[in-house]
């Protein structure tokens, strides 16, 4: 029976493949949409996963969590350097650290923060160690940079070099499988200095009070303002300012660039007291409750807004999962428009047949064994179809995973649950059913059919 | 080695008046060697497909050794087709894509009844239609050789009753007269009853009884003296 079969297929190889390669392509569009969608909602949840809470200056709250979990360029709102001082002396808060943006190095974001933040949600250095001067930074895992190399950060993506500004890379991090790890790490101090804001300035006064509107400062816009996306990030009010602290005034003259110290050591002890402003302060609360009373306090508090990022995810994947139902549908009906075609194709090519299997059956066969061979020819086919869709599907989202991780730094899972394979077994019984029907005509072909045309 | 006789078997069409095969009494001994000849339309494939139970036909019996096959039903008939009848068909009809040996398995094993002792049978069927390459696929053989693998597959589980239809019709003169004598010699030394359609003058005058049909009924009855 197995050897009929297969010498049968065999001969119809070209039209089999067909079959095969239908099935394959109407399952594997299925398989890859539920198995992407699902690896999106896993790998942000993931890299979100150190982000417990987020305190900002009010605008969007899913801005906030794109810019500071994604890293997404945007232009945040600045929150003053005194609520950073604030949660830092809080007894609720387990630490909280400063995250700015806004700096680039070859399309690779520069993001100023403090190393407590890097050993608490790394999982630790891959080579040498820890920024220790306001020069110094850490790469991430997938920069491709490493220890002894140095960059010069440009403002915004695409905007100018922040000139004679040099970080000299430390170390690496070992990939925290988040956008970060395509990130390069250096202290807020020096990033407050860069852009001519660091802590003493009399700037620093007025960046706290928060919001920060480009066009309110006409005068002082350079090229890369022009350019919305450029512009991601302005922590820069005091760029090509003179009037800085005497200390800093030589600095000052050459560079432009408030007054980068690449070799000043970085403050032991973090006292933001008089701390400039910051587009995000990532807060680690103590306990759960504490996290919820925090977000309570900044949430009501004039000019902060306290986000959990995992709450604000969960609102994007609710629009996402609408999403992934319509393109659910849209996989299920190309599968049943395959199933048709299919069933009308085997049909045609049962009533085309109808000679050899009368034929089998006048030579003795049984009706039961004809029905049996119809029916296991199709369902080989579908089976075979639909075991290489599914392949097809996880390779799919694999690349695709790949792809984005690539080009986002951030890992998709992509991982099979059992209710997707009782999906697939659904499937098979379908087939296995949908074949019954031609077996089925096959079953009630007279013989007579078989002798002379 | 089964006899045959047919009483009051009439089988009409819808829409036709006269019956296409209107037989009142035929009989054939068990072992006995019968053509049936006759134009196109007179009934030949009519007769063929009641006396192997492929139609049951509208009134009448078809008794086998005794069996009333018309009253069997669908499967019950298949089954006692495998089991009694060795069918030749005008076109063959084997499988692509197996081999001579696997084509003469294949009824067997599709009713489950093929085992290593006819698997051994099969293969000397093989040699004794002249055959010697049982694992030559089917679509490399020429017409006359398919044929003998068609005889050969009839042959397989010794019916008492061999039904040819055609079996030289689309084979050229020399490979038709082989396989006539053939089937002849075979029905013989096995001593099952031979029943051969055919208009190959041929090969009907191999045969001692000869039927003539003309619109549905027997013509002539003619048995030459042995």
């Amino acid at each position: 029976m197995l050897r009929f079969i297969l010498a049968d297929l065999g001969r119809m190889k070209a039209g089999a493949l067909v079959i095969v390669a239908l099935v394959a392509l109407a399952v594997a569009l299925g398989v890859a949409v539920t198995l992407q969608e699902r690896a999106l909602r896993l790998g942000s949840a993931r890299a979100a996963d150190k982000f417990e809470l987020v305190i900002g200056a009010p605008g969007s709250e899913t801005q906030l969590v794109l810019s500071t979990v994604f890293l997404q360029p945007a232009a945040l709102p600045l929150v003053g350097g005194d609520v950073l001082a604030a949660l830092h002396d809080d007894p609720r808060v387990a630490w909280a650290a400063p995250v700015g943006f806004g700096d680039f190095h070859d399309g690779t974001p520069v993001i100023g923060t403090t190393a407590r933040l890097i050993s608490e949600t790394a999982p630790g250095m891959a080579q040498g160690r820890m920024f220790a001067t306001e020069g110094e930074a850490v790469a991430g895992a997938l920069t491709g940079l490493a220890p002894g190399d140095e960059i010069t950060p440009t403002h915004g993506e695409l905007g100018n070099d922040h000139e004679n500004v040099r970080y000299r890379i430390t170390g690496r991090l070992a990939p925290t499988n988040t956008p970060w790890d395509r990130a390069i790490m250096v202290s807020i101090q020096s990033v407050w200095r860069v852009h001519g804001m660091a802590a003493g300035h009399d700037h620093a006064e007025d960046e706290a009070h928060g919001s920060f509107d480009p066009d309110a400062e006409g005068p002082r816009q350079s090229a890369d303002h022009d350019n919305p996306e450029s512009a991601a990030q302005h922590l820069v009010e005091g760029d090509g300012h003179g009037d800085l602290d005497s200390a800093e005034q030589e600095h000052a003259q050459d560079e432009g660039h408030g007054s980068f110290h690449p070799d000043a050591t970085l403050p032991e002890y973090e006292d933001w007291h008089g701390a400039p402003g910051v587009p995000a302060i990532l807060v680690k609360p103590a306990t759960i409750a504490d996290a919820y009373k925090l977000r309570q306090d900044y949430r009501a508090q004039e000019g902060t807004m306290a986000v959990f990022p995992a709450e604000v995810l969960t609102g994007l994947y609710a629009t996402l999962g609408d999403a992934r139902q319509v393109l659910a549908a849209v996989a299920a009906a190309a599968q049943a428009l395959v199933a048709v075609a299919l069933l009308l194709v085997t049909l045609t090519h049962v009533g085309q047949r109808r000679r050899q299997i009368g034929a089998l059956r006048a030579l003795g066969a049984p009706r039961g064994a004809i029905f049996a061979m119809v029916w296991g020819e199709l369902f080989a086919l579908a089976a075979a179809g639909i075991a290489l869709g599914l392949g097809a599907g996880v390779l799919a989202a694999r690349l695709l995973s790949a792809a984005i991780a690539q080009r986002q730094g951030f890992q998709l899972p992509v991982t099979l649950t059992t209710g997707d394979l009782a999906g697939l077994a659904l499937l098979l019984a379908l087939a296995a059913l949908l074949s019954a029907l031609p077996a089925w005509l096959a079953y009630r072909q007279p013989p007579v059919a078989s002798l002379r045309g | 080695m089964l006899s045959l006789a047919l009483t009051g078997v009439e089988v009409g069409f819808p829409g036709l008046d006269t019956p296409a095969l209107n037989i009142p009494r035929l009989g054939v001994a068990a072992g006995g060697q019968l053509a049936i000849a006759g134009p196109s339309g007179s009934g030949k494939s009519t007769l063929v497909n009641v006396i192997t139970g492929l139609e049951r036909p509208g009134a009448g019996r078809v008794l086998w050794n005794g069996t009333d096959i018309a009253r069997l039903s669908e499967s019950a008939r298949d089954r006692w087709r495998g089991a009694n009848v060795g069918l030749v068909m005008q076109d063959f009809h084997l499988f692509p894509g197996l081999s001579a040996l696997e084509n003469v398995l294949l009824p067997a094993r599709l009713a489950r009844v093929a085992d290593r002792a006819l698997a051994a049978r099969a293969a000397g069927l093989l040699a004794e239609v002249g055959l010697h390459r049982p694992a030559q696929k089917v679509e490399t053989m020429s017409r006359g050789e398919m044929q003998r693998v068609a005889v050969a597959r009839a042959l397989l589980r010794r019916p008492g009753v061999i039904v040819a239809d055609e079996p030289t019709a689309s084979l050229d003169p020399v490979n038709g007269t082989a396989i006539g004598a053939l089937l002849v010699g075979l029905a013989r030394r096995s001593g099952a009853t031979l029943i051969v359609v055919s208009h190959d003058p041929a090969l009907i005058a191999l045969l001692p009884r000869r039927l003539t049909l003309a619109g549905g009924v027997v013509h002539h009855d003619v048995t030459e003296p042995a």
